[in-house]
């Protein structure tokens, strides 16, 4: 954002430093969340997410597939970003690609986990249908409708909560084909399964501007920054991914202490983002 | 999917897998792949030198490198320092003199175990007049890779992600107030990635004692064997975004290099290892098969003078103790990895002067 004053930019660093930020929040404050699910009926799951004026939506589709060669037992998820020109003007075009493929691979990174698959935020193996020959594809994807600042905290959010809404079909696999043949398959239309979305890390962005770091950025305070390090927690408070953004280098005990501190703030995010998803799902189905 | 209310909801459970068994943990006296010890880097091999007018620089051979086997000299050697970040045993490793290009301001090539890495860097230059003025300089960085880097024959297309991860890892190091209204520009090939050999060899050899290790390189072997799945589609298949991270510390590192030798101010050279974990066990500086199976990884970009990490990824899961003892781990070996990037630039500074 070029839009700013000098006296704007001291405005916001000022208030940084004494813990007060413009719009009165403290440091370690979040925005209020609000939750909405079962936003695109066409996709087996969706939620859109919003944070003040960051505007979120994600989608989850399924689509039965071929596991790879290398790994029989696993299913695939892909994740892809959208900025809409919608959002900002800078985005139309291909404007947008640059940050849509930065966040697509923050949120691969700190949701899909190991290549042994620790830490995934999705059991890769629960995808699985007919072992070596037929998995779920997953497809999640994020739009920016409308962005405020911390982006990446409210894609990974949107996430968490379009695939606690998904629905998998029961598949019924039908018995008797050769071991070389693509067995015949019966996709239900009533039966659902549920995703256990409990080990869905949260993602918990520092930025870091003067000398202290704020959570959930707006978009002028993130003008100001120097340096921002997203971490994933799951509710087990394990680390299980982190990526940093803007190129100011940071000193490592400043980067264990921001560890500990999303540790701490992610407890609360992920509280209050499990009650803001159970009273989403429970006002849809009334 | 409202419909979907009235279904129970059920858990989607893990079908239960038949016949294959979770790998066993690794076992204390695990050994890896290349006979390493497990904090122990690759061999590294740093090249650096102003292309004068008067060196005697020689082509590379383009049949050699296909070949992908860098056992034979070609030219001169230059400035050659073969030494393990850990320093123990070397194998030790032939090494070529790149003189593919004269123009750049500076370049650099590194060799760390298998992967192959040119950098070079032009400029600074004029931005282009469409750029808006910026009283900073500007970094244009990128990374491709050669179509014979991979054991199957890749696109040798630009690599997005690593472009922006080497911009992002080098931009805070360098003073970008020198250059104003200027680009520099980073070039970065990788002439060959790492593991690529090395995997082949795997189904022969030691192979029970492999077996227990290397779950999933082995499960590649024996697919190819049982199925009879030629390589090239096992790994087609496979997902495209799946590259071999073990590559980009090294396209780093050289970089910074590069950077040095072409007289752009710096606060300091960027060094840059990544970290392995298994699960009790950290394993720095990983090679393609040992990716394949790790519960996570770590790397971190630095600069080892200051103290400061420029750039650090984590995936997979890790506790706290956990990232503390890997991140304590890479910056150690940044520290000696910037010791032998730093006396291979006073060894070329030297040369020259000659």
């Amino acid at each position: 954002m070029g839009g700013l004053s000098l006296g704007e930019k001291h405005f916001i660093q000022g208030g940084i430093a004494q813990d007060l930020r413009c719009d009165g929040r403290k440091r370690l404050a979040y925005r209020p969340i609000y939750v909405e699910t079962g936003v695109i009926p066409q996709a087996n799951g969706s939620a859109r997410v919003r944070m003040g004026a960051t505007d979120v939506i994600a989608s989850v589709k399924a689509e039965l597939g071929k596991p790879s060669l290398l790994q029989p037992d696993k299913g695939k998820v892909s994740i892809y970003i959208d900025c809409s020109s919608t959002a900002e003007p800078a985005f139309e075009g291909r404007g947008g690609d640059e940050l849509a493929t930065e966040l697509s691979v923050a949120l691969q990174r700190c949701l899909l986990g190991g290549k042994s698959g620790a830490g995934a935020g999705i059991d890769l193996s629960s995808l699985i249908v007919v072992e070596g020959k037929i998995c779920w594809d997953l497809y999640i994807d994020g739009l920016v409708v409308s962005s405020d600042g911390n982006l990446l905290d409210a894609l990974g959010a949107s996430i968490k909560a379009a695939l606690s809404n998904t629905g998998i079909p029961r598949v019924q696999v039908a018995a008797g084909t050769a071991n070389d043949e693509q067995p015949e398959v019966d996709v239900s239309d009533e039966e659902f399964l549920q995703f256990d979305t409990s080990g869905v890390p949260v993602i918990v962005t520092l930025t870091k501007v003067g000398r202290h770091y704020i959570v959930d950025a707006t978009s002028e305070e993130e003008s100001q920054m120097s340096s921002a390090v997203s971490i994933s927690v799951n509710r087990q408070g394990h680390i299980c991914g982190i990526t940093k953004r803007g190129g100011a280098a940071l000193d490592p005990s400043i980067i264990l202490d921001m560890i500990s501190v999303a540790k701490h703030v992610s407890e609360q995010v992920i509280n209050k983002l499990d009650s803001e998803i159970a009273s989403a799902e429970a006002q849809e189905e009334s | 999917m409202a419909d979907k209310g009235g279904a129970t909801p059920a858990t989607y459970s893990p079908s239960p897998t038949t016949g294959r068994k979770k790998p066993p943990l690794l076992k204390e006296d695990w050994i890896r792949p290349d006979g390493r010890g497990f904090h122990q880097c690759r061999p590294a091999l740093l090249d650096m030198h102003r292309f004068l007018s008067d060196s005697k620089c020689s082509r590379i051979d383009g049949a050699l490198l296909i070949g992908g086997s860098a056992k034979r000299h070609l030219g001169p050697v230059s400035t050659r320092i073969t030494s393990g970040v850990h320093g123990s045993v070397q194998p030790d490793i032939d090494f070529f003199r790149t003189g593919a290009v004269n123009a750049a301001s500076g370049s650099a090539y590194a060799e760390i175990g298998n992967t192959k890495v040119i950098v070079s860097v032009f400029g600074p230059r004029e931005s282009k007049k469409a750029m808006i003025y910026s009283d900073i300089g500007r970094l244009n960085c990128n990374v491709s890779f050669t179509t014979f880097a991979t054991p199957v024959r890749g696109q040798g297309s630009d690599h997005k992600e690593y472009s922006t991860m080497l911009h992002k890892a080098l931009e805070g190091a360098i003073i970008l107030e020198t250059f104003p209204k200027t680009t520099v520009d980073v070039f970065a090939l990788v002439l060959e990635s790492s593991g690529s050999h090395t995997s082949r060899c795997l189904g022969f050899g030691k192979r029970s004692q492999l077996e227990i290790m290397l779950c999933e390189a082995l499960l590649l072997i024996d697919s190819m064997f049982l199925c009879n799945v030629p390589l090239q589609e096992v790994i087609a298949s496979d997902n495209i975004s799946e590259c071999v991270s073990g590559d980009l510390p090294v396209v780093i590192s050289c970089a910074s290099l590069a950077l040095a030798d072409a007289g752009i101010m710096m606060y300091d050279l960027v060094a840059s290892v990544s970290v392995s974990c298994f699960s009790k066990n950290l394993v720095i500086d990983p090679i393609l098969e040992e990716e394949n199976c790790q519960d996570g990884s770590l790397m971190i970009t630095c600069m080892p003078s200051r103290y400061e990490i420029t750039q650090l990824t984590v995936t997979g899961e890790w506790s706290t103790p956990k990232i503390n003892e890997g991140m304590q781990l890479c910056l150690d070996a940044c520290a000696k990895l910037a010791k032998i990037m730093r006396s291979c630039l006073k060894e070329a500074a030297s040369d020259s002067q000659e």
